[in-house]
């Protein structure tokens, strides 16, 4: 399965990918922003998107926006620092089918991703 | 960050010590560091002003860049346990290393080398505090370049900080930096929202 990670930390992506390695998840493409996310995106194979909330170009709730005008049922997991409900509730809203507050364990990135799949 | 960064920023960050007593005008005053040099948004602007935003942006751009160090260091330090382990599994294989107390051993070590792996991966995750400390600073500097660009409208000068921006959070109150303490509150916040949506 390819996941499509978006986040303009190279240091979170890497844990991420970690995270992912562990769990059994090694194909991965990335994109530091929503722009290079959709990028990625229409280059296709990507089964699933884990993506950052503030980005730099195109926020991450933007991105989402924009990837559920053209596909509506790809799997989206948010993680991000946003922790307020307004913020979960209007990234749900956009799009994201779960979501995650950073800073997480890998536990929780695991369920997360699991239930999406699921 | 070594310690000519560190200086570099500091001299940066506060009021200039004094300067020297040099009459012709001096080409390149304070040498920047390579290292500093390259990261973007380390110079200051033309008109001097947003300083302080060019050497925020620099101390998060550096922590990340250092944070990757300290990652490339540990994923380092789990090949050579990976390495380790495969060793021990060959040694293991050996006639002579069948004898129980041997056994025995390896076991340990081979235990020991799990736990150092699961203390690697355990390091690696504990990194997240960067991206945390950094999206804290953006919502630091998104109020610094709101103070500066209203002096600017008021006195009608100068430049406006740049607009490409990574978006901030709303309020960096609820973010911690213990994992998952947010967990069972946005967990919470989805299920209400997914009942609602049923219902």
């Amino acid at each position: 399965m390819k996941i499509l990670i978006v986040d303009d930390s190279s240091t979170m992506r890497r844990i991420i990918i970690n995270t992912l390695s562990r769990i059994g998840y090694t194909d991965v493409v990335e994109g530091d922003n929503g722009k290079s996310g959709l990028e990625r995106l229409g280059q296709g194979g990507v089964e699933m998107i884990i993506t950052d909330w503030n980005m730099p170009e195109m926020d991450g709730l933007e991105f989402v926006k924009t990837v559920r005008v053209q596909n509506p049922v790809i799997p989206i997991l948010m993680v991000t620092t946003n922790a307020a409900k307004e913020d979960i509730v209007e990234a749900l809203q956009a799009g994201v089918n779960n979501y995650v507050v950073k800073p997480f364990t890998p536990e929780t990135l695991k369920e997360k991703i699991e239930s999406l799949l699921g | 960050m070594d310690q000519s960064e560190i200086d570099t920023l500091l001299a940066g960050g506060t009021k200039s010590p004094k300067k020297p007593k040099i009459s012709a005008p001096v080409k390149d005053p304070v040498p920047v560091p390579p290292v500093l040099a390259a990261e973007p948004h380390a110079e200051p602007k033309a008109d001097g002003s947003g300083h302080v935003i060019s050497e925020l942006d620099t101390v998060t751009a550096v922590t990340e860049r250092e944070s990757n160090k300290v990652m490339d260091q540990l994923d380092q330090i789990g090949q050579l346990v990976n390495r380790q382990q495969l060793l021990i599994t060959e040694i293991m294989a050996h006639e002579g290393a069948q004898a129980p107390d041997i056994q025995k051993v390896v076991h340990e070590v081979m235990s020991a080398g799990k736990e150092i792996q699961d203390k690697v991966f355990e390091a690696m995750d504990l990194m997240q505090f960067q991206d945390i400390t950094r999206q804290k600073l953006e919502r630091i500097l998104h109020h610094l370049r709101q103070i500066h660009d209203y002096i600017v409208d008021l006195l009608g000068t100068g430049l406006k900080s740049e607009s490409q921006r990574p978006s901030i959070s709303h309020t960096i109150a609820q973010t911690g930096t213990t994992p998952d303490e947010n967990k069972a509150h946005a967990d919470a916040v989805i299920e209400a929202f997914k009942s609602k949506k049923k219902g």
